[in-house]
């Protein structure tokens, strides 16, 4: 049983996971080998970061609402004020999320920003400024990421509570019911 | 005659309630009441039977379809609560089903962001009805344009430059992107009412004439041409920037707001003209 257990759990959107991987690991791979081989600090600079972009696009918007069930945005209101709004489905589609698939999109998210810290750390031994402004930018969009998820995922743990609160309410309510009935 | 056709109608919708009575059976026959509540309605069902009797004599072929009719009768008491727990889980799945971004496809997402970059830049650089309450503008702020420009104006002046691209490349994203935040900084420390990331996103698409104009640029090696479409493409930046940045600071305070902006665009402007 748990064998069989283990076997059919599995990654419910592989192809989400992928590109959620892909991107993050492209950008990374490609600065440690272009500062390894490469000495056109421009092609460099524009490719990571376009990468970096490209990723964060794809999290905030793409698997972030596949694997997780959660979206984050900012916009200003009718007062001028900045307001955060987030997003998520409701109670019960959440509590049939995947578990792999949630623990890979927070580890990816943590692991990618702590690599742009180590690089850049590497590049302010070396003193080597402009490459610092590579890891200063994706390392911007990696922590802007994983604060809005953060604060995403607070927003949704109290949604998941109410949603628990009222099928606790349904169910008393049909019991309920039965036992009119049954009078 | 009529009375058949009376009897025959009901018949469909016994047919359906009898199937919900075994679905009704088959619910409560988990829990261990489900045994006492089939043992009420056979009471009704013997009260019914006299009253089937009572007209057996005269219509003989008739007998067959009046106990199927008195059956639906006591079907009909008992699937009353079903309809209720019925309902309930359509009004579950009217909740679900309600569609928010969260669902959509992801080409739809795309599509909403491009024409977000491009209204934004539609509303900064060309005239627009929201000038004078400026906050209005750029309610929907991102960074992608912004982000964008400044990529493309430090590739521009990078291909332009005959030594030192690196450098070039680095000075002019450092000058823009540490220049927008600044200026923020400066307005926010002056006292007036801006929002940072929104700030950002102005300044940022302010420089799409500047980018223009180093286009044109790196395509014409005249000093003379590279003078006047670097001043025409600052004046034009400079007039899409001024409206927000003098509404957000104290009237008294406009002057000390404005200059390091147009301090910003000028120091741009020379590096074009200058990179040869």
């Amino acid at each position: 049983m748990s064998t069989q257990q283990e076997v059919t759990e599995n990654y419910a959107n592989p192809k989400t996971c992928f590109f959620h991987v892909l991107f993050k690991a492209s950008a990374l791979a490609f600065y440690i080998l272009s500062t390894l081989f490469v000495n056109n600090f421009v092609i460099i600079f524009v490719i990571t970061v376009l990468l970096a972009a490209l990723d964060f696009w794809v999290v905030k918007n793409v698997s972030g609402r596949i694997l997780v069930g959660l979206r984050w945005w900012n916009e200003i209101n009718d007062e001028g004020e900045s307001v955060w709004k987030f997003e998520c489905l409701d109670g019960e589609s959440l509590a049939r999320m995947n578990k792999k698939d949630s623990w890979l999109f927070w580890w990816t998210l943590y692991l990618a920003a702590a690599a742009w810290i180590i690089l850049g750390i590497f590049s302010l031994i070396r003193l080597q400024a402009d490459y610092l402004l590579v890891v200063g930018v994706c390392l911007s969009l990696s922590i802007a990421n994983i604060i809005g998820f953060t604060k995403c995922n607070k927003d949704a743990k109290k949604n998941i509570q109410d949603w628990t609160r009222s099928a606790l309410l349904s169910g008393s309510v049909r019991s309920h019911l039965q036992s009119a009935f049954g009078v | 005659m009529s009375h058949n056709h009376g009897d025959t109608i009901p018949l469909h919708p016994s047919s359906a309630q009898s199937d919900m009575d075994e679905i009704e059976s088959l619910i409560h026959a988990a829990p261990s009441p489900a045994t006492v509540l089939p043992a009420r309605p056979p009471s009704p069902t013997r009260a019914s039977i006299p009253v089937s009797s009572s007209p057996a004599p005269s219509p003989v072929p008739t007998k067959p379809p009046f106990p199927a009719a008195s059956i639906p009768i006591s079907v009909s008491v008992s699937p009353v609560p079903v309809p209720a727990s019925v309902s309930v889980p359509i009004g579950a799945d009217g909740f679900g089903s309600p569609p928010n971004t969260l669902t959509e496809p992801v080409w739809d997402t795309i599509k909403r962001d491009l024409a977000r970059i491009v209204s934004n830049l539609k509303l900064v650089v060309f005239p627009n009805p929201y000038r004078e309450d400026p906050g209005k503008a750029l309610r929907d702020w991102d960074l992608w344009g912004p982000f964008f420009f400044i990529v493309f104006l430090g590739l521009t002046l990078s291909w332009s430059a005959s030594v030192k691209k690196s450098e070039v490349f680095a000075v002019a994203f450092a000058v823009l992107a540490a220049g927008a935040i600044i200026l923020t900084l400066n307005v926010l420390l002056l006292g007036g009412h801006i929002i940072f990331f929104q700030s950002l996103s102005l300044l940022g698409y302010c420089l799409f004439p500047l980018d223009v104009g180093a286009l044109v640029c790196m395509l014409k090696d005249n000093v003379i041409l590279k003078i006047v479409v670097v001043t025409i493409t600052l004046a034009w930046s400079s007039w899409a920037a001024y409206p927000f940045m003098s509404a957000a600071v104290n009237p008294r305070r406009k002057a000390l707001a404005l200059y390091p902006v147009f301090l910003m665009y000028i120091s741009v402007g020379f590096l074009i003209i200058a990179i040869d």
